[in-house]
């Protein structure tokens, strides 16, 4: 080698390497590729997709329900709790619609969302939430406080999902603000339920992981 | 691994050229050429592949109808197509969902203006047919099912601007007409909902 390296102009040193520079070049295209794969919306990152699909469906239905109840109601500061759940949910379904069109991905995907389990995650059956505008008002009161509590503990279950399954840093941060704001609202509904003399139903199953 | 045997027949052949310098580099030049060239039709490939969103599915059945008017207005309206596409409508939408009972075009042409897919029935068709079109629109937000008097085909699937009719509720055009529109780039309204209006759905 050192030889060779005293007389440049005879001989380079990769001439007595042929493998060397294809199979760097190859490690090149290798990190390349990788690099983009992962950029691609469809790789890196399908089960954020899911997640922004079904979470964004997920709190659509709290929005319905909030806001049904809300146009019955006259107790100020339950007007206020729904108001503030419903547009806290309203404003995270545009911020995942914002991601599902930057990752250039449509909206909706062609299954059936939370992979046709919803009641295991909190959804309330349509007949519950018709039942929110027909019941007197201090019954659809409880009936919303205790389906809602559930309906958060689908969504606290669907958000650690997602912390296991490596998401996006932007995709993380809503995960962990939506666990810790629906615990706390929980909390906040379970001594609306006990001031109204009643109790949260039985809590939802852990669900079990990689289920969608 | 060609090129390692490759080595030798150039090294014995390299009295009768004129230098061995240019003999070394074109093979090196060819090499790195090779590699940008695939390397750059593979990310084509893959670009192509995956940035498409998963495919349109057979949408040539599909008739289109575009510049349909947004205005909201009370009363009856007279839709060109049945069931309407799009047009003036009810500043009400029709809460998403299924339905058992017919809905008012008004409202339901307003809910297509915010992405639904609207699934129309003859009311004739019979329960199983029925359940198989239940299982398109269940847990499939933005999508309405409601039976049509006097639908030119037994089943009609309607979004903003765009109509296909089908004969059988197994055709897998269903399938793709749902993928391709429900809050699809047809969509007047992005971000608009399809509850908070009126109707209670039976299911969704």
């Amino acid at each position: 080698m050192e030889q060779l390296q005293s007389q440049p102009t005879t001989l380079r040193p990769s001439s007595h390497l042929p493998w060397l520079r294809p199979l760097l070049l190859l490690v090149l295209a290798g990190i390349l590729l990788a690099l983009l794969w992962n950029l691609l919306p469809f790789n890196r990152g399908r089960a954020d997709v899911t997640f922004a699909r079904d979470m964004s469906a997920h709190h659509a239905q709290a929005v319905d329900m909030a806001l049904i109840l809300r146009d019955r109601v006259e107790d100020e500061q339950l007007r206020l709790f729904l108001l503030d759940m419903a547009l806290t949910q309203q404003t995270q379904i545009g911020q995942m619609q914002g991601w599902l069109a930057a990752w250039n991905v449509p909206l909706a995907g062609p299954e059936p969302i939370m992979g046709g389990q919803g009641e295991a995650m909190g959804m309330a059956s349509q007949e519950q939430v018709n039942s929110l505008r027909h019941l007197p008002v201090d019954e659809a009161e409880v009936l919303f406080l205790q389906l809602m509590i559930r309906h958060h503990q689908g969504g606290v279950l669907m958000a650690e999902d997602i912390l296991e399954q490596n998401p996006r840093p932007q995709v993380a941060r809503l995960a962990e603000s939506i666990i810790a704001g629906q615990q706390s609202e929980m909390e906040y509904m379970t001594s609306l339920l006990q001031e109204r003399g009643a109790e949260p139903l039985t809590p939802l199953a852990p669900m079990e992981h990689g289920s969608h | 691994m060609a090129k390692q045997e490759e080595r030798p027949v150039v090294r014995e052949s390299r009295g009768l050229r004129k230098t061995a310098t240019t003999q070394q580099t074109a093979p090196d030049r060819r090499w790195l050429w090779l590699a940008l060239g695939v390397g750059a039709l593979v990310l084509l490939a893959l670009a192509l592949l995956f940035t498409r969103g998963g495919g349109g599915g057979d949408l040539s059945g599909v008739a289109e109808y575009p510049n349909q008017v947004r205005d909201h207005v009370n009363g009856l309206v007279t839709y060109e197509q049945t069931p309407p596409v799009g047009g003036p409508h009810n500043a009400a939408w029709q809460n998403c969902g299924i339905y058992d009972q017919p809905i008012a075009s008004e409202n339901a042409v307003h809910s297509l203006e915010h992405g639904a897919v609207w699934i129309t029935y003859d009311p004739e068709l019979s329960p199983e047919d029925l359940e198989t079109l239940r299982n398109h629109a269940r847990a499939r937000p933005f999508t309405l099912l409601s039976p049509f008097e006097n639908l030119p085909a037994p089943i009609v699937l309607s979004a903003w601007g765009v109509q296909l009719t089908v004969e059988e509720p197994d055709d897998p055009r269903i399938a793709d007409f749902i993928r391709a529109y429900r809050q699809g780039p047809q969509t007047p309204e992005p971000g608009a909902i399809c509850t908070g209006g009126i109707g209670e759905p039976v299911e969704s």
